[in-house]
C-alpha cells in the first residue's frame, strides 16, 4: 500500500468531482468509510450496477435502424429457444433478403460470440465504478524482548482517487465495444447479403440453363431424327449433338455453383442440419424503378461509418483526457466540416493506465505542448479517415448508379430487342424460311442474353451491398430520382470532406 | 382486269426528284406521262401516225407520244418507284415513269423517233435500245457511246425504227446496279404492212428477279444467283394477270429476259410456235413446235398459237424453285423426320412452336404470320385449293364467250360435267393390278 498522497493534475470538471483526500491512517481511517461513500454517491450514480440489457440496447437500435431487422442476444436458455423457435418459423417459407439477414442476426453464433464482449466490457465497467472494499490488517512485531502490535482500517486509496478517471475510461472503453459489436453485426449482414444475391442470381442461372439445355437437348435428339432419315450428315449430326453437350457441361458448371454460393449463404446465416432444406425465391428483387438518387451518401457516410466514429471519438477522447483548454474553438471548425455529424463521445483506447504525479518539478508546461500535438494529430486523423469515406461512398455510389445503368439497359434494351429478334426468327420460321434449328440457337443466344442479365441485376444488388457498407451499414438515404430516367452525373453531389 | 391510266399533265407533280429538273427546260418536252397502278392497263390504240395493233403489258402500259414535225416524241423519267410485286409486298424499285419496268414504247417500222430522257436518279444513267438498228451514238452505254446523264438532265436519243421486232430498252451505265434495281422497259417495233403475221391478242413482258431479304423492301443489288423474287414484269403469282383469249384467237406472247440465268418458258393445253427473237421474225419453214421454250439471259421470244381449248391454263417458267417467292435456301429437309416428342420439348422454350415440314413442304393452306412486306413462299388459291405456286406462274384463260378486245378476267373456268378429275368410287377390284418391282436385295440399312 503505497502512502503517495497527491492528487493527479486533473482537468477543471474531473477536479470539481474528485477532491483531494486526507489520510485514512490513524484516528482518521475511522473516518475513512463515511467520506468514501459520499464520493461514490457523487459520482458514480448509476455506473456502478449491470444494467438489464447488458448494454445491448445501443446495438440492437443500430441494427434496427440500418438494417430494418432486430439484432437479439441469446443470453439464457429461453431466449435461445425463442429464437430457435422464430429461426424454424421462418425457414418455412422462401428466404428473401430481409429474412436472410433477420435469420442472421438472430442465429449467427459468431455474432452471438461477439455480443458477449458486451458483457465482459460491462462487468469491467461496473467494478471500475465500485469503491474497492476496505481492508483490515492485523500485525504483530516481536523483536528484543518487545511484541508490537499494529491494527490497520485500509482501502486501496490510489484506486479510490483514480476511480472517476477510471470509471469514464472504462465507459468509454464500453461505448466502443458497443460500436465494434454494432459494427460487427453490419459486417455480418453485409456477408449475408452478399451471399444471399449470389446465391439467388446462381440458382436463376441454372434455371435458365436447365430450360436451354432441353432446347439444345431437342435439336441433338432431332439431328439425329434427321440423320436417320437421311437429311443430315454425320457432321452436321454431330455438330447438334456438339452443342447438347456443351450446354450439359456448362449447366453442370452452374449447379456447383448455385451449391456452393447456397453453401455460403448458409454459413453466414448460421445454418446447418435440417436447416439446410430453406428455399430461395426463385428471382433477383427487380431493380429499382426509377434510377436512384443518393445526394446524401457523403453525409451519410461521415454521420454512419465506423471509421469516422472512431476518429471522432478518438479525438474527443484525446481532447477530454489531456484536458485542453482551447479545444473548442478548433472542434468547432471541424463541425463546420462535419455539420451533418454532431454525436460524440465515442473512445479509440484499448487499455490505459493513470498515474498520479507530484508536481515538484513540471508544472505541466511540457504536458501541455505535448497534448496539444496529439490533439492536432487526432484531429488530422479525423480529416483523413473522412477524406477517405466521402471518396469510399462517392465511388460505390458511382459504381452502383452504372450498375443500375446496365442493369436497365438490359432490361428495357437488350431483352425487348432479343424478344424482337427472336420473334422475327418464327416469322421467319413460319414462312420456311428459316429451319428449326435457326430458332434453337437463337433459342440459346437468348439464353445469353438473359444470363447477361441476370450478372448485371446481381451486379447492381452486389454494388449496392457494397454501398451500404461504405455508408455504414444503413440504407442509402435518398429522394426519389425524377420521373425520366435520365443518368445524371453521379459525381454531381460531390464535395470536398 | 381494271386499267386505270392518269397520265398527269405535269411531269414533276407525280415523281420523286424533281427538284434537279428545272421547269422552263421541260417546257419544250412532251408530257412524262406517269402511272402509279401495276394493273394490266388496255392496250392503247394509236391515235396518230401509220396504223398498228397495239400490244398489251403484261402488269403495265404504253407510253403515249405526240407528234412533231412527223416524228413521234417519248420522254421518259427514270426515278426511284415503288412497286408493288404482289397484293402485301411493295419494293422500292427504280423505274421510269411512276412503275418498273417503264412503259412499252410502241413504234412502226420506218417512224422516226425521239426520245428524251430525263435522270431523275441519285446517279448518272444512260438508255440502250436493246436490239435496234441505229447511229452508233444513239446506242446509249456511257463512255462509249455517249457521255452518261447526270442526274437531273435530261439527253435526247433520235434515230429511225428500222427494224420491225421485239426490243427492250434499259441503261448501259452502272447497269448491274441498275438493272437490280428494275430499270428497264420493253419496245415493240410493229411492222408498217399491218396485215404481217397479225394476231388477236399480243401480249408482252420482260423477266426479272430481285433479292430482296425477308422483311425488307430494297433489293440487294449485289446478288448474283440467290434471289427469292422471281417476277415478270416486276410481279409475282398472284400478283400477275392472267393472260386472257377468246376461243380461237391467234395470241402473240413475246418476252424478254433480263435476269442472270434462263428460263424455260412452259404453257399447258397447247403448242405454240417461236415466231419471233431478238434478231427478227422466224421464217415459218424455220419454226417448230413446242410447249416449253427456254429464253437465254439477255434473249427476247416471241411465240404463237391458236388458243383452240377452252379453260384456265397454266403458263409458267419450268424452274421450280422461280415458282416460288421467298424461301429459305438454308432450311434443311424435315422429309421422314418424326418432331412429336421434341416439339413439345421445344415448345417449352419457343411457345409459339409448331413442327412443319415431316411430310412435306406444302402448308395445305394453312397461313402463318410472316416477316412484314415478305410473300408466303406458296400461295395463290384456285377453284379446287391452294395453287400453291408463286413466282413465274400465271394462267392462260381461254373462253369462247370472250368479247373481242376484251381483257377483263372471265373468273375461274367451269369445267363441263365430267371433265375434271376426280376420285375413284368404284371397288378396288375394279382397278387394274398393279405391277411391282421385286424390293432391291442390295444392303440399303441406314444406319442411325
Ligand atoms: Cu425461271
Amino acid at each position: 500500500m503505497t502512502n503517495t498522497l497527491f492528487p493527479a493534475r486533473m482537468s477543471p470538471r474531473q477536479t470539481a468531482a474528485a477532491p483531494p483526500f486526507a489520510s485514512p491512517h490513524g484516528q482518521a481511517g475511522r473516518r475513512a468509510p463515511l467520506a468514501i461513500a459520499a464520493l461514490a454517491a457523487l459520482v458514480l450514480s448509476g455506473c456502478a450496477t449491470f444494467s438489464d440489457d447488458g448494454g445491448f440496447a445501443p446495438v440492437a437500435e443500430a441494427a434496427q435502424k440500418r438494417l430494418g431487422q432486430p439484432a437479439v442476444w441469446a443470453r439464457d436458455d429461453a431466449t435461445a429457444q425463442a429464437l430457435a423457435k422464430e429461426r424454424d418459423d421462418l425457414l418455412t417459407r422462401p428466404l428473401d433478403l430481409d429474412t436472410a439477414i433477420r435469420l442472421t442476426l438472430l442465429n449467427h453464433r459468431g455474432l452471438q460470440a461477439t455480443y458477449a464482449e458486451l458483457g465482459i466490457a460491462e462487468a469491467s465497467l461496473v467494478q471500475a465504478g465500485r469503491l474497492p472494499n476496505p481492508r483490515f490488517s492485523f500485525q504483530r512485531v516481536q523483536g528484543g524482548g518487545d511484541t508490537g502490535i499494529e491494527r490497520t482500517w485500509g482501502i486501496d486509496f490510489v484506486r479510490v482517487l483514480t476511480m472517476p478517471l477510471a470509471s469514464r475510461i472504462e465507459a468509454r472503453r464500453f461505448a466502443q465495444v458497443q460500436a465494434q459489436v454494432t459494427q460487427a453485426v453490419v459486417e455480418q449482414a453485409t456477408q449475408t447479403r452478399r451471399a444471399w444475391i449470389e446465391a439467388v442470381a446462381a440458382q436463376q442461372r441454372v434455371q435458365i440453363l436447365e430450360q436451354t439445355t432441353l432446347a439444345t437437348q431437342a435439336a441433338s435428339e432431332l439431328a439425329d431424327g434427321m440423320a436417320r432419315a437421311g437429311n443430315f450428315s454425320a457432321m452436321r449430326r454431330t455438330q447438334e449433338n456438339l452443342v447438347y453437350a456443351d450446354t450439359a457441361a456448362r449447366l453442370a458448371r452452374a449447379r456447383e455453383q448455385a451449391t456452393s454460393t447456397r453453401e455460403q449463404l448458409a454459413r453466414q446465416m448460421g445454418l446447418w442440419g435440417q436447416q439446410l432444406s430453406f428455399t430461395l425465391p426463385a428471382r433477383l428483387p427487380d431493380l429499382p424503378r426509377k434510377r436512384p438518387a443518393w445526394p446524401g451518401a457523403e453525409a451519410q457516410a461521415i454521420r454512419e461509418r465506423a471509421d469516422v466514429r472512431a476518429a471522432r471519438a478518438a479525438l474527443d477522447a484525446t481532447t477530454s483526457d489531456l484536458g485542453l483548454t482551447r479545444v473548442t474553438r478548433f472542434v468547432n471548425v471541424l463541425d463546420a466540416a462535419y455539420r451533418n455529424n454532431s454525436e460524440t463521445g465515442r473512445p479509440s483506447e484499448h487499455g490505459y493506465e493513470i498515474s498520479l504525479e507530484i508536481p515538484l518539478f513540471d508544472w505541466g508546461s511540457t504536458r501541455v505542448a505535448g497534448a496539444e500535438a496529439r490533439y492536432r494529430q487526432s484531429v488530422d486523423r479525423l480529416a483523413d479517415t473522412a477524406v477517405a469515406a466521402r471518396a469510399d461512398a462517392r465511388t460505390r455510389r458511382a459504381q452502383t448508379l452504372a450498375a443500375w445503368d446496365i442493369a436497365e439497359h438490359y432490361r428495357t434494351t437488350i431483352l425487348p430487342m432479343r424478344q424482337r429478334v427472336s420473334d422475327e426468327w418464327l416469322l421467319r420460321y413460319n414462312g420456311m424460311l428459316a429451319s428449326v434449328f435457326d430458332l434453337l440457337g437463337d433459342a440459346r443466344e437468348q439464353r445469353d442474353a438473359v444470363l447477361g442479365y441476370i450478372d448485371a441485376t446481381a451486379g447492381y444488388w452486389l454494388a449496392d451491398a457494397a454501398f451500404r457498407e461504405s455508408l455504414g451499414g444503413g440504407e442509402p438515404e435518398g429522394v426519389e430520382a425524377s420521373a425520366t430516367a435520365a443518368p445524371t452525373n453521379p459525381h454531381q453531389h460531390g464535395g470536398g470532406a | 382486269m381494271t386499267s386505270r391510266r392518269r397520265f398527269l399533265r405535269d411531269a414533276s407533280l407525280a415523281v420523286m426528284g424533281a427538284a434537279a429538273v428545272e421547269r422552263t427546260s421541260l417546257a419544250a418536252l412532251p408530257d412524262a406521262a406517269t402511272r402509279n397502278d401495276a394493273s394490266t392497263a388496255r392496250p392503247l390504240a394509236p391515235p396518230n401516225g401509220r396504223p398498228y395493233r397495239p400490244v398489251v403489258t403484261l402488269n403495265g402500259w404504253t407510253l403515249p407520244w405526240r407528234m412533231r414535225n412527223g416524228v413521234k416524241e417519248f420522254h421518259l423519267v427514270a426515278e426511284p418507284v415503288v412497286r408493288e410485286i404482289a397484293p402485301g409486298m411493295k419494293a422500292n424499285l427504280w423505274g421510269y415513269n411512276g412503275q418498273s419496268p417503264g412503259p412499252t414504247i410502241e413504234v412502226v417500222e420506218g417512224d422516226r423517233v425521239r426520245l428524251y430522257v430525263t435522270n431523275r436518279l441519285p446517279e448518272a444513267t444512260s438508255v440502250h435500245w436493246h436490239g435496234q438498228r441505229l447511229p452508233n451514238g444513239m446506242d446509249g452505254v456511257a463512255g462509249l457511246n455517249q457521255r452518261a446523264i447526270a442526274p437531273g438532265r435530261t439527253y435526247v436519243y433520235e434515230f429511225e425504227a428500222k427494224r420491225p421486232g421485239t426490243f427492250m430498252y434499259h441503261p448501259h451505265a452502272d447497269e448491274m446496279m441498275q438493272m437490280a434495281m428494275g430499270l428497264m422497259g420493253f419496245w415493240v417495233t410493229h411492222p408498217k404492212d399491218p396485215s404481217f403475221m397479225p394476231v388477236e391478242r399480243d401480249y408482252v413482258f420482260l423477266i426479272n428477279a430481285y433479292a430482296i431479304d425477308p422483311g425488307s423492301r430494297t433489293p440487294r443489288v449485289n446478288e448474283m444467283t440467290d434471289f427469292n423474287l422471281w417476277t415478270w414484269n416486276s410481279r409475282a403469282f398472284p400478283g400477275i394477270d392472267p393472260l386472257v383469249a377468246r376461243q380461237g384467237e391467234r395470241v402473240r406472247i413475246r418476252i424478254g429476259n433480263l435476269t442472270m440465268t434462263n428460263h424455260p418458258i412452259h404453257l399447258h393445253g397447247h403448242e405454240f410456235k417461236v415466231t419471233g427473237t431478238d434478231g427478227g421474225w422466224i421464217p415459218p419453214a424455220a419454226q417448230w413446235p413446242e410447249v416449253t421454250t427456254d429464253v437465254a439471259v439477255g434473249q427476247m421470244r416471241a411465240i404463237e398459237f391458236d388458243a383452240t381449248e377452252p379453260g384456265d391454263w397454266a403458263f409458267h417458267c419450268h424452274k421450280s424453285h422461280h415458282t416460288m417467292n421467298p424461301m429459305g435456301h438454308d432450311v434443311p429437309t424435315m422429309l421422314g423426320v418424326n418432331q412429336r416428342e421434341i416439339a413439345t420439348k421445344i415448345a417449352r422454350i419457343i411457345p409459339d412452336y409448331m413442327a412443319m415440314g415431316e411430310t412435306g413442304a406444302s402448308m395445305n393452306g394453312m397461313e402463318m404470320p410472316l416477316p412484314e412486306n415478305t410473300l408466303p413462299m406458296m400461295t395463290g388459291t384456285g377453284p379446287h385449293g391452294p395453287i400453291e405456286m408463286g413466282g413465274m406462274f400465271t394462267t392462260l384463260k381461254v373462253r369462247h364467250d370472250l368479247p373481242r378486245d376484251s381483257y377483263r378476267d372471265p373468273g375461274w373456268y367451269r369445267a363441263p360435267r365430267g371433265t375434271v378429275a376426280s376420285p375413284w368410287q368404284g371397288s378396288t377390284s375394279a382397278l387394274p393390278s398393279t405391277h411391282r418391282q421385286p424390293a432391291s436385295a442390295g444392303k440399303t440399312g441406314v444406319k442411325s
